[in-house]
């Protein structure tokens, strides 16, 4: 089922993608013989050279020399990840920032799905409002943000002024300092990560799948599971993938929202590398995260190819 | 046409501060707010009026950027002001420049906050604050009353960050003599602060200690005695008690291979005398170092300082700190996410 949707799905796309080229380099397409294409393909290599040596020098290096840090101090050898492995903290450490960032991931696709579906099929007016309104906020400075959303949780802050004065709870409730707190604050960061990927994905479905689904007899519920849903999948699995993977080394929000027991990773080095100056740790966690966000990425591309990711 | 006055504009900018910036200058780090505030109207504008130097103020005061400059031998920060315990562990690494101060100086500043390669910046202290009114007639007067939820229900503002002062505020609340707090005994801290730890609302910058007192979100915690004060300058509703107030100091260090040591030592110099430290503890509520400053205060100002409450104060013990900071971090990490 998922393989005829996904091939379904695929097609369309490239249907959508020529639709979507200007007629000038279409029709250039067709003209200029094999040779030049594979020579323009090489030549493209120059063009990203920069990026490429840019991404080198200030990524590849830096992380190859935090990664020498991590064996390399105090002295040679693998103490810092026998300390890391060996510690119920870091380990529990370890599993908040996992639990946060699912939690998040799945709150993120249950209010991301029926956004990106509103913003494909409702009228132009409301789903230019409503997406400007996503992208106003990710323009808006993360700290301030943060901030505005502790204003808004804290026991003396507004939502619990609210509640208490009108008669619905007695004392504030835990919002903030905490687990809820965490996932809301994020959860409000990270939605237009999965708004975007997914509403482009939608907005290439053919009407004429879903038609051809009643017409075969679907109940609404079937259409949804079984046709509309596997072709969002690749869409779903970018943007969830994304979220999960950003929030994994998240600082801020769960800095200033968060508690002490749900401390997440990126905290935990802060604190290694500014306040204790053990830096060989922190680079040891640093790369246990990223061992771990590289298998899910890989495991990700396994299952739902590389290709299908970018839609 | 608007943009190409702009530019212009700009681009004169750019070449009158570059004319400025070869005047001799230096940087001062510390850890902003209303402390920071107070430094530079002390201790860098008149030093800058008196010198010609100029100060450029950074911050906040972070070790491991400290580290990773002097490491890299690429130091953009010349004066900083640091916590007794960093001082003490940076020396032993090799991290700091030794200082070079005049003999007159040197001799002006109280013994306590005086090493080879530190010199105090003010003295502080951890203190009981709270918002008044929040229980009625009572008000909270002792450390035993910050643990005590059922008498003052509400969270607790606590320091977040694995450091002098919470562990101690809980030995002695839960009655440990202040003379045989040290060594501390980390598993009855702990145990003290288990009672209350779903009551603790962390602060981790003075200026988030401010806002959680301020508005009652945590009415009752533990914070520097000059972030209140600056609270109750500004007319916010809030008290201290001095009982069991819990004392250090902050300490200027200046880091190896600090581009300007000499301007570094002089602006050392200038901070530490008596007139910029009375001026400083003054504005700030933090006492002075200098031991000639007092005299040079108003009367009504010193009640407000830490050391006008001796009687009633307990040393943090720096050195200890600076020996077993990291085993004391494990425990404190290992305990706040459990």
């Amino acid at each position: 089922m998922v393989r005829v949707a996904d091939k379904v799905a695929a097609g369309m796309l490239r249907g959508d993608e020529q639709a979507a080229m200007p007629g000038g380099i279409a029709a250039l397409a067709g003209v200029l013989p094999r040779t030049t294409w594979r020579r323009a393909r090489t030549t493209g290599v120059g063009a990203v050279l920069p990026a490429c040596v840019l991404l080198f020098l200030f990524f590849a290096v830096p992380v190859l020399a935090l990664l020498l840090r991590s064996v390399l101090e105090p002295r040679p050898g693998l103490q810092n990840y026998a300390a890391l492995l060996a510690s119920t903290t870091y380990l529990r450490v370890f599993s908040n920032t996992f639990v946060v960032a699912g939690l998040v991931t799945v709150v993120t696709v249950t209010l991301g799905l029926p956004l990106a579906w509103f913003l494909v099929v409702a009228p132009r007016f409301w789903s230019r409002l409503v997406f400007g309104i996503v992208i106003l906020s990710m323009w808006t400075n993360l700290l301030a943000r943060t901030y505005a959303w502790m204003v808004l949780l804290q026991s003396t802050g507004l939502i619990n002024r609210t509640l208490i004065a009108l008669g619905l709870i007695r004392a504030p409730l835990p919002l903030i300092y905490n687990l809820v707190g965490v996932t809301i604050g994020m959860t409000y960061i990270m939605l237009p990560f999965m708004v975007i990927p997914l509403q482009s994905t939608i907005a290439s479905l053919d009407h004429a799948t879903f038609q051809a689904a009643s017409l075969c007899g679907a109940t609404r519920w079937q259409s949804f599971r079984r046709v509309f849903l596997p072709l969002i999948l690749p869409g779903l699995a970018a943007g969830g993938l994304m979220v999960f993977v950003m929030s994994l080394g998240y600082y801020i929000t769960p800095a200033l929202l968060g508690g002490t027991s749900n401390m997440m990773l990126a905290q935990l080095i802060a604190q290694l590398v500014q306040s204790l100056l053990n830096w060989g740790l922190a680079a040891a966690a640093a790369f246990v995260l990223l061992a771990i966000t590289l298998t899910l990425y890989a495991a990700q591309v396994r299952l739902l190819g590389v290709g299908r990711m970018t839609t | 046409m608007k943009f190409g006055i702009g530019l212009a504009a700009l681009l004169a900018a750019s070449w009158v501060g570059g004319v400025t910036a070869r005047a001799e200058s230096m940087v001062f780090t510390s850890w902003g707010g209303t402390t920071q505030q107070a430094q530079k109207k002390d201790w860098a504008d008149p030093f800058t009026k008196k010198t010609g130097i100029k100060v450029i103020q950074d911050g906040p005061t972070n070790y491991g950027k400290f580290k990773a400059m002097v490491e890299s031998g690429n130091v953009s920060w010349d004066v900083v002001d640091v916590e007794y315990d960093f001082a003490v562990r940076a020396a032993k690494d090799g991290l700091l420049t030794k200082l070079t101060l005049p003999a007159s100086v040197m001799k002006s500043i109280d013994p306590r906050f005086l090493t080879p390669y530190a010199t105090g910046s003010f003295y502080y202290a951890f203190v009981l604050a709270y918002k008044k009114g929040t229980w009625g007639a009572y008000a909270p007067r002792t450390l035993a009353d910050l643990f005590n939820t059922k008498k003052f229900p509400g969270k607790r503002a606590f320091y977040k960050w694995s450091a002098p002062g919470v562990l101690e505020a809980a030995l002695l609340a839960d009655g440990v003599p202040p003379g045989k707090l040290y060594p501390l005994d980390l598993n009855r801290a702990f145990r003290k602060l288990d009672s209350i730890k779903s009551n603790i609302v962390w602060w981790g910058s003075g200026a988030q200690s401010q806002q959680l007192l301020a508005s009652g979100e945590a009415p009752i915690g533990l914070v520097w005695n000059g972030r209140v004060d600056a609270l109750q300058k500004s007319g916010a509703p809030v008290a201290m008690s001095w009982d069991g107030n819990l004392t250090t100091g902050d300490m200027l260090v200046v880091p190896k291979g600090a581009p300007h040591v000499a301007a570094a030592m002089k602006f050392i110099a200038y901070a530490t005398s008596a007139k910029a430290q009375a001026a400083f503890a003054a504005d700030s509520g933090y006492a002075p170092i200098n031991t000639g400053a007092e005299a040079l205060m108003a009367k009504h100002a010193l009640p407000a300082l830490p050391d006008h409450h001796a009687r009633s104060h307990v040393d943090l013990n720096m050195q200890y700190w600076a020996n077993h900071r990291t085993e004391i971090a494990n425990r404190w990490y290992a305990w706040q996410t459990k």
